[in-house]
């Protein structure tokens, strides 16, 4: 190895964890911003892992002085499009402005979404033993569909239909105990 | 297709959405809905941010899960909307995130170039190397971990996840300069070098200026230091907070801020107002006991080294490492502590005793007889290179005291050494037999620094053609080189030399060290002043 490429590499190493620190921090935020655009996780991961990098390439742009999670939206945003432009079946749900439009609206919304979703730890809680098993299996522990499938003798088809009426459960309750607050 | 809203059709669309299924037909028919009806709209957005909400917060799951009663965590971030907070970026102590991590900090490499991708392939070879740590364990009183998690040892780089001391007394250092002592049995969730999470237990902070701001969260509330000293007693239900020094300030869940002078204590219970009372420093007698000792100035300066010490070993240039930290007898194999180093073995003592080195809790090897040595090989050939060592010496008795040498004469090697009159010596041998340049500094080394700890490095330069010697941070003597690289290690002995001649060598062939080495680095590069400056000053006994 040369000497003069790593002379730089402290400095480098050093920017790295700063970055990674930053980076880590605002991740779920990011995370979830790309969620509203492509909402399968595994897909999202990836533009989050892309993004990253891209965060990192122009990590030296970054002014310090200036929120973190925002810049590193932008740069979502930017990803998001790329990654969608190559899959035709994305570009069918967010076509002619739509990925701008909810992106916006999801910011609007944010304050709201807080206060229901406060309660969503508590929802969960409540959930029958065999839901929470499934939910925490699908979206903690990422089991693969079929493996929660064969673990609970339903068909694949069967625990996708279960997970989304956890879903609805999950936001009835979160919005039952979200309304007498409001008022 | 059309979809309309509500609609049992709706609901299907985007659950298929979330669950990557949705056939292009479908997404079409939400595209058109979504951009015409703002109802529709509003709930998708809402639908999808509680499927990636369930997917990004762990608190969502098991962490509490044994808990009973449906108590939330305190009011997150609220606030100014446009500025998007994230939540405690608590991770999960689970394999898969921090395989994640691993990947992204190695991908990062990549990205920064060529010498990037050389360790990128190292890294992944060796999964030791993570940068997600934001502390470490100091030390202990009879602790005893969860039997859950992996056991824990003293010295222990912590990345962000959950302690579960089941009893005894650990002092936990955040990177930030933070320092808990927690008393088992407690659970603390580690965050971020100034944040943590304590969901059940005792916790004694001691946070110097520099570490300001490290905040501390219960279930109840949020204590954000000011620099000080204070005392934590959380439960479910409950959390007391005592300052015993300086002032805190603290964020319960609903009502406003809080200071906490010296001398006061406050309890808050489910979501009532604090409730103030004095602080009890007798509740926290065993703590503020342990934590003296460890505020000993020893004790600090060698708990500093260490946290500089993990801090250096994921250095990417940094080839070998040893801090003779864990010495055992029966094995008497040299870990190479170079996280990033491809080189995954480490030395062999042959010979040597155990000894004190520059504070009483740290492991030294003394090399004595001329049977003494540590061997390792290094494969490697370098532009440059810095040696770098913390040596204590006993006696000059030989003409040649070797500190680190190649065997032989082998060209392109080097040999390190200190002469029998104090000077430090650096010997670089050229690409033919025979061709060697002599490097040596005034006398450096007299009888009275005998028996002190010294730092001694050397830095080798290719490009600059020069060589530097230092002593305790300071250079002492600079050279013009002679010889171009590569320049290389092959097999090599620290405190002595294997000159592989005959059964019989003559005298001035045994240049076997008489003192103590607690610490010795090779780097692939020529470090700056500067940074040799920082090496000493890191390590170096005093403050």
């Amino acid at each position: 190895m040369s000497a003069d490429s790593t002379h730089q590499f402290r400095d480098t190493s050093a920017a790295q964890q700063r970055f990674l620190s930053m980076f880590l921090r605002s991740e779920r935020e990011v995370f979830r911003y790309v969620a509203a655009l492509v909402p399968n996780v595994t897909d999202a991961e990836d533009i989050v892992q892309q993004t990253a990098m891209a965060l990192w390439e122009k990590f030296d742009d970054y002014d310090p002085a200036r929120p973190f999670t925002p810049w590193a939206c932008r740069f979502a945003l930017n990803k998001a499009h790329q990654w969608i432009e190559r899959r035709q079946r994305w570009q069918g749900l967010l076509e002619r402005g739509l990925a701008e439009e909810l992106a916006q609206r999801r910011q609007d919304l944010q304050p709201e979404f807080e206060s229901r979703l406060k309660r969503l730890e508590g929802c969960v809680r409540k959930l029958p033993e065999g839901q929470r098993s499934l939910v925490e299996g699908y979206y903690y522990e990422r089991i693969g569909i079929e493996t929660l499938a064969e673990r609970s003798g339903r068909s694949a088809a069967a625990t996708y239909k279960m997970l989304q009426r956890i879903r609805l459960a999950l936001q009835h309750c979160v919005e039952s105990q979200a309304r007498p607050e409001v008022a | 297709m059309t979809l309309t809203f509500p609609s049992p059709e709706f609901d299907d669309a985007v659950a298929a959405v979330c669950h990557g299924s949705a056939t292009e037909v479908e997404m079409r028919a939400l595209n058109e809905l979504l951009r015409s009806n703002s109802s529709a709209r509003d709930e998708y957005l809402f639908r999808v941010e509680l499927h990636s909400r369930l997917a990004s917060d762990p608190d969502l799951f098991s962490e509490f899960g044994d808990t009973t009663g449906s108590v939330s965590l305190p009011a997150r971030n609220t606030g100014d909307p446009s500025q998007i907070t994230p939540l405690n970026p608590v991770v999960p102590p689970s394999r898969r995130k921090l395989v994640r991590v691993l990947a992204l900090a190695a991908c990062l490499m990549l990205v920064a170039g060529g010498i990037g991708r050389l360790w990128f392939k190292w890294s992944l070879a060796r999964n030791g190397a993570t940068s997600a740590a934001v502390a470490m364990l100091t030390r202990t009183v009879d602790a005893r971990w969860s039997p859950k998690v992996h056991p824990l040892r003293v010295g222990s780089a912590l990345e962000p996840g959950s302690l579960q001391l089941e009893s005894g007394l650990a002092q936990v250092v955040f990177y930030s300069g933070a320092r808990l002592v927690i008393e088992g049995p407690a659970e603390l969730r580690l965050v971020s070098p100034s944040e943590a999470v304590c969901v059940s237990g005792r916790v004694l902070a001691e946070v110097p200026m520099p570490a300001r701001g490290f905040r501390l969260k219960t279930r109840q509330l949020s204590i954000v230091d000011l620099g000080t000293s204070f005392g934590l007693d959380a439960s479910q239900n409950r959390s007391e907070v005592h300052v015993f020094k300086g002032k805190v300030e603290l964020q319960p869940g609903k009502a406003g801020e809080q200071s906490l002078a010296e001398g006061q204590a406050a309890l808050v219970q489910g979501s009532d107002l604090p409730q103030l009372m004095a602080a009890n420093p007798e509740a926290f007698a065993p703590m503020f006991e342990f934590q003296q000792r460890s505020l000993a100035s020893e004790a600090v300066r060698y708990d500093q080294w260490r946290l500089s010490s993990a801090q250096l070993n994921r250095d990417p240039s940094l080839v070998v490492r040893f801090d003779f930290e864990d010495l055992s007898d029966p094995d008497w194999a040299l870990p190479n502590k170079a996280e990033k180093s491809a080189l995954a073995e480490g030395g062999i003592i042959v010979g040597c005793q155990r000894a004190e080195g520059r504070w009483r809790e740290k492991t030294a090897l003394e090399f004595q007889s001329v049977n003494d040595r540590v061997r390792l090989a290094v494969p490697t050939e370098f532009r440059a290179m810095t040696l770098s060592a913390w040596v204590c010496l006993k006696g000059l008795d030989r003409d040649f005291n070797s500190l680190f040498m190649s065997d032989g004469f082998e060209p392109g090697t080097v040999h390190w050494l200190i002469r029998g009159d104090g000077v430090l010596g650096l010997t670089v041998f050229g690409p033919r037999f025979g061709k060697f340049q002599i490097l040596a500094s005034p006398p450096v080394s007299s009888l009275e620094k005998l028996g002190m700890w010294q730092h001694l490095a050397v830095v080798i330069d290719g490009k600059s053609q020069e060589v530097v010697h230092y002593v305790n941070g300071l250079p002492v003597s600079r050279h013009t080189l002679n010889i171009g690289p590569p320049f290389r290690v092959g097999s090599a002995e620290l405190g002595n030399w294997n000159a592989r001649s005959g059964p019989n060598p003559e005298p001035s062939l045994i240049r076997n060290l008489s003192g103590s080495l607690d610490e010795f680095d090779l780097f692939s590069r020529a470090l700056s002043d500067a940074e040799i400056r920082e090496l000493y000053l890191k390590g170096k006994p005093d403050l």
